[in-house]
């Protein structure tokens, strides 16, 4: 059954902030239309506004050419409009059918939930991933034991649970991996066929014009204009994206060559956790190794051991001395960093000011009773420095936008200027503006001589910023590229480890 | 990885409770062999009822992510009704419409916890506490003084064996059978999505509020059936009686293996965990415990029973890291 | 100061619950003629301050987050008031030592309440309902039945007697407690790590933050704290009974609420909880005055509870 959404002109204001002033979309059976912002563009606004989550102020949304309006999300879905998002709307504790099928449950005698069907169907739905999953996703696994990219899966599967005609996929391949991105693309080729349409909202440009049809851009709340991929490229795209048409390069820096080798910061052997099975690895002073491969191979967990902040077995010295760690505290007072890419639950006090935020790990160096005031004027230094756009340090830290919250979630290491800098995936899920100065501030840090480990599941950025990269496959290094054998091509068969793919 | 051993304790969160009552009778009947003749038995089944439906209804709140901390004093609410409602002389007519009344006020204190908490969005710990000082005070209202006679074919009714088994078996057997049905049902689900993690269930449509209301009003209903059993059980009435049973219901769900945090657990745990505290209060009495030492003893036992998952959880993490 | 300023410090929770606290005085005045006199008022304070010192360990508690609460304090404060009056026995030498042996007792109390959270892993709300019952056992155990003992004059004199002025003792005890707090909250660096666990464990874990330390400690705290309290009642009623600390529980907890500090933790201040302290003082004070029989006064104080909560206790609705 053909389906045509159309949102004309859409408002939305939240208090005194206009999130949205004119907001347009288009999409209809057979495309996948490609939906482009930087934060704060009202991206997510209209596409909360088109799936019933968020009331519009003003403007019309036309579903087969009549107004609508989705006063739910369940109003939404019963028009055959659903969406997936990055944050997880699956319980934790129930399993991977229940968590698909509730509120849908096919029912027997319309009272008690019918085990079978569930079973079978879900079965079904499982098998159109086949091959890129663990054996451990089974209907009555339980989702929290699942890692992130199999919950992704479930979600994508339970929007599909309710026969969409037009999904939404919301930043949905962020936690899946190459694998899956393919077989996601294969199907939705499929459902294209079959009439759906499809929105893709999406920081990935490779991605996006990979899969999409036409691209529609955002930026300050209103809709710029459309193009068909076809016809256009990336530069054009990121430029709409951004203003006053200074693109960002989204990467390329280009990374002198040094003259004298500086001293080993940190030297890890036979590194082993519950994933790992035994890494080594190197860090110098004044040098960016980045950490690449596919999501979950233990990346984080690398990183997470030398912070000291999971348990591990194997040796690790720093700055010459063999340490242990068992607690991120041991960690911090041997000058050694950890930025997390979760930075809402993981780098953040959301409730509390920017100051407090800023000093969390250094209170101590503030005496008894604490000078405040001498811990704001550091606050403020470093916030300048970092180009922090704030009201107050006194602010709540929940009042910046993501690019600034990610520069407090740094600054608050830089403060106490560390010799080894640990970054999880930092950059995922910050529009391009901020990641440029991202860069930019890594590159100065490394040219000031701090050791730098560096997580991305963005392989664009690895090829861009790092001197070496190590790719990680099932808790293994599989490569070591640097200088020319550091190319795009390598990274993705490494990635890729000794298993056979089909196709592109 | 652990996902079997998740996957048992999700299935079957009475395994260590089982496992805790198996322990404690062992000790009771060491201490009181006649433990399981029949008339000793009846005796202390007849004592663990009321308790056992308060529990059950506790233990829905909780898996539905809430707490009711005002379930002791519906009981004595509706022990209140009961009592003023039913005399001797009563016919089967009143017998029965008392019996609706006080199931009617159960549900309505039921209700009205669970509009505070779903739709005031008041935290339900601190509000179902200051419920609890208006339904004392309305049982203090209707029933200043303890008094009242139940008829006594009420009273021989609740000790008798229907079919050879004591009431309370029939009466407990009902409540796991009316669980497993409730389990697998949509509302089953819909209550363990909004316990387990009511964001995402708001996310899926699930109709949170009302899920969380229909909680409060059920533990409101098995309160009113508790006291129908205490008060057939005491034959009396008594303003306080049933305050002092809000405690006992939680830590036996907890001890039934349900978190206290929601969206898992099971009903056939927390009877059991009812019939574990019952058995350690047997189990000082006949171990010649010196009555200044029985309070101490009989909170210690309870501490260490609730600390007991934690620890054997330590102990298996000490052993993973050598 | 700018408007938006002045409207910041009226809505501000602790100075709300003052000003609550105030208007709540007076009509006492006027629904009980000669309620709202000097006297009354500062026999109000003086009921408060013991209810404030005892909600001073919850505050913290609270503020931990991790669904932190203490309902250990009631019984806490009994066997700090049984411990003090036990040693004392009458004795103004044996003051010092009994203050010291009745902290302890609190302190270790707390001790055992923090290690069961953290090390075991015993949820706050049952592993605090638990102690108290092993508490009113130890308390068995120790008197069996008996209260033997007797508070010192020195504490009746420090303590309920005018001291500076006309202002009680205790008060002063009390506003000396408030600022030792008000440091501790926001100038230690304890204070700051305890806002932090109280509002992301993870993000405090990974900024260094030995969280189960922290909560330990904030047990410990509290423990002492109920104690203490329990030293002060003594000091005022001059004798003991078994559950002399019960009357204090739900206050204590109400109190925090009604001055600001989100249940959920991370957020909140001492302030608070003594203008929260003054709010319940008054209200229990007044359907005293009332004479109203007791079912009225208990459904009447239900109520009201449940007024402040829909004032001070909402939480986020799930709709953004």
């Amino acid at each position: 059954m053909k389906v045509s959404l159309s949102a004309q002109n859409v408002v939305k204001r939240y208090g005194g902030v206009v999130a949205l002033a004119d907001g347009n979309l288009d999409v209809e059976s057979g495309e996948v239309v490609a939906f482009l912002g930087a934060n704060g563009s009202g991206k997510s606004t209209l596409s909360k506004i088109v799936t019933g989550v968020v009331a519009p102020d003003e403007g019309t949304v036309l579903l087969d050419g009549q107004p609508v309006t989705f006063p739910s999300p369940q109003t939404a879905k019963k028009a055959g409009v659903t969406a997936v998002y990055q944050e997880l709307s699956l319980i934790p504790d129930m399993t991977v059918a229940e968590n698909i099928w509730l509120g849908h449950e096919p029912l027997q005698f319309g009272l008690r939930v019918n085990k079978a069907e569930v079973r079978r169907r879900t079965e079904a739905l499982l098998a159109l991933f086949a091959g890129t999953y663990h054996e451990s996703l089974q209907p009555d696994a339980p989702v929290g034991a699942l890692p992130p990219d199999e919950k992704q899966l479930v979600e994508i599967l339970k929007a599909l649970s309710l026969e969409p005609r037009l999904m939404i996929l919301d930043e949905a391949t962020a936690s899946l991996d190459g694998r899956q991105v393919n077989r996601l693309f294969e199907l939705i080729a499929d459902w294209k066929k079959r009439d759906m349409a499809i929105v893709f909202v999406s920081h990935r440009m490779d991605e996006i014009m990979r899969v999409a049809d036409r691209a529609t851009v955002l930026r300050n709340g209103r809709t710029i204009g459309s193009r068909v991929i076809a016809e256009t490229t990336e530069q054009e795209l990121v430029e709409m994206m951004i203003e006053a048409g200074e693109a960002v390069p989204h990467h390329r820096e280009a990374i002198a060559a040094e003259g004298q080798p500086a001293g080993v910061r940190l030297s890890v052997r036979q590194l082993r956790t519950s994933v790992l099975q035994g890494i080594d690895l190197t860090v110098r002073d004044g040098e960016l190794l980045g950490i690449g491969g596919l999501q979950g191979q233990g990346q984080a967990d690398l990183l997470l051991a030398v912070f000291g902040a999971i348990p591990f077995s194997g040796e690790i010295t720093l700055s010459g001395q063999n340490v242990h760690f068992t607690h991120p505290r041991q960690a911090m007072q041997q000058d050694v960093a950890f930025v997390p890419g979760d930075r809402a639950n993981e780098g953040l006090l959301l409730r509390r000011s920017i100051l407090e935020n800023f000093q969390l790990p250094s209170w101590r160096k503030y005496g008894f009773p604490l000078k405040i005031n001498s811990a704001r004027a550091d606050a403020t230094t470093t916030a300048d420095e970092l180009s922090l756009v704030r009201e107050s340090l006194d602010a709540p830290v929940s009042s910046l936008s993501g690019g600034n919250a990610q520069k407090v979630v740094i600054g608050k290491w830089l403060l106490r200027t560390p010799n080894l800098l640990l970054l999880n995936d930092p950059t995922k899920g910050v529009d391009v503006g901020a990641k440029g100065e991202f860069y930019n501030l890594l590159v100065e840090l490394r040219q000031q001589g701090t050791a730098i480990l560096f997580y991305s599941s963005d392989d664009d950025e690895l090829l861009g910023l790092c001197d070496r990269v190590l790719v990680l496959h099932d808790g293994r290094i599989t490569a070591k590229l640097s200088g020319e054998s550091l190319t795009h091509a390598e990274l993705v068969t490494a990635s890729m480890g000794t298993m056979q793919e089909n196709g592109t | 990885m652990n996902t079997t051993f998740q996957k048992i304790t999700l299935r079957h969160p009475y395994l260590f409770a089982l496992g805790l009552l198996v322990i404690a009778l062992g000790v009771n009947f060491y201490l009181q062999p006649n433990l399981f003749e029949q008339r000793v038995l009846s005796g202390n089944l007849r004592i663990f009822l009321p308790l056992m439906i308060l529990t059950a209804g506790q233990a829905i709140v909780i898996m539905g992510g809430g707490l009711d901390l005002s379930v002791g004093t519906m009981v004595s609410m509706v022990n209140a009704i009961l009592v003023t409602w039913i005399t001797r002389e009563s016919t089967g007519a009143e017998i029965a419409t008392a019996i609706a009344v006080g199931a009617s006020a159960g549900m309505l204190a039921g209700l009205f916890n669970g509009l505070c908490v779903s739709y005031l969005r008041l935290q339900p710990i601190v509000t179902t506490y200051a419920t609890s000082f208006i339904y004392a005070g309305v049982a203090l209202w209707i029933l200043p003084r303890p008094g009242g006679l139940m008829p006594s074919e009420l009273t021989k009714f609740y000790r008798s064996n229907p079919a050879g088994i004591p009431l309370m078996i029939w009466v407990a057997a009902l409540l796991i059978l009316l669980w497993v049905g409730l389990r697998g049902t949509r509302y089953g689900r819909y209550m363990f999505a909004v316990g387990g993690q009511a964001e995402a269930a708001y996310a899926t449509g699930v109709p949170v509020s009302l899920m969380r209301l229909s909680t409060y009003v059920i533990a409101g209903l098995m309160a009113a059936f508790a006291a129908l059993a205490l008060t057939l059980s005491t034959g009396t009435g008594d303003p306080r009686i049933g305050d002092a049973m809000t405690l006992p219901s939680i830590v036996a769900v907890v001890l039934g293996g349900t978190r206290l945090s929601g969206g898992q657990g099971g009903i056939a745990g927390s009877l059991i965990g009812v019939v574990i505290l019952g058995t350690i209060r047997n189990i000082i009495s006949f171990a010649d415990v010196p009555t200044w030492w029985q309070t101490f003893v009989d909170a210690s036992i309870i501490i260490v029973a609730l600390a007991a998952p934690g620890l054997i959880r330590l102990i298996r993490r000490r052993q993973t890291q050598l | 100061m700018k408007t938006t300023d002045l409207k910041a410090l009226i809505l501000y929770p602790p100075l709300l619950a003052l000003l609550l606290a105030i208007i709540l005085f007076f009509v006492g005045g006027i629904v009980r003629p000669g309620f709202a006199n000097l006297n009354q008022a500062i026999n109000i304070v003086r009921l408060a301050a013991f209810l404030g010192i005892i909600a001073a360990g919850q505050t913290l508690v609270i503020i931990s987050g991790g669904e932190g609460i203490d309902l250990s304090v009631g019984a806490v404060v009994t066997l700090g008031a049984i411990i003090v009056f036990r040693i004392v026995d009458g004795d103004n030498s044996m003051v010092l030592p009994a203050l010291g042996a009745c902290l302890a007792a609190g302190a270790a109390i707390g001790l055992l309440n923090g290690l069961g959270v953290t090390a075991i892993g015993i949820p706050p709300l049952v592993m605090t309902l638990g102690m108290a019952g092993v508490v009113q056992g130890i308390i068995l155990v120790v008197t069996q039945g008996e209260l033997i003992g007797g508070p010192a004059p020195i504490m009746s004199t420090l303590i309920s007697r005018p001291l500076v002025w006309e202002i009680p003792g205790v008060v002063i005890i009390w506003l000396l407690v408030g600022l030792i707090m008000w440091a501790v909250l926001e100038r230690t660096t304890y204070g700051k790590q305890l806002f932090a666990v109280g509002v992301n464990r993870t993000t405090a874990r990974l900024s260094g933050v030995r969280t189960p330390l922290i909560v330990l400690a904030t047990f410990t705290l509290s423990g002492m704290l109920a104690a203490l309290g329990g030293f002060m009642v003594l000091g005022f009623t001059g004798s003991v009974f078994l559950n002399l600390g019960d009357r204090y529980l739900f206050p204590s907890i109400a109190a925090v609420v009604v001055g600001g500090t989100v249940l959920a933790g991370g957020a909140g201040s001492y302030w608070g909880t003594m203008s929260g302290a003054l709010v319940l003082t008054l209200i229990t004070s007044l359907l005293t005055a009332l004479q109203l029989p007791e079912s009225y006064r208990l459904m009447v104080l239900g109520v009201i509870l449940l007024v402040l909560l829909s004032v001070y206790g909402r939480q986020r609705g799930l709709r953004q």
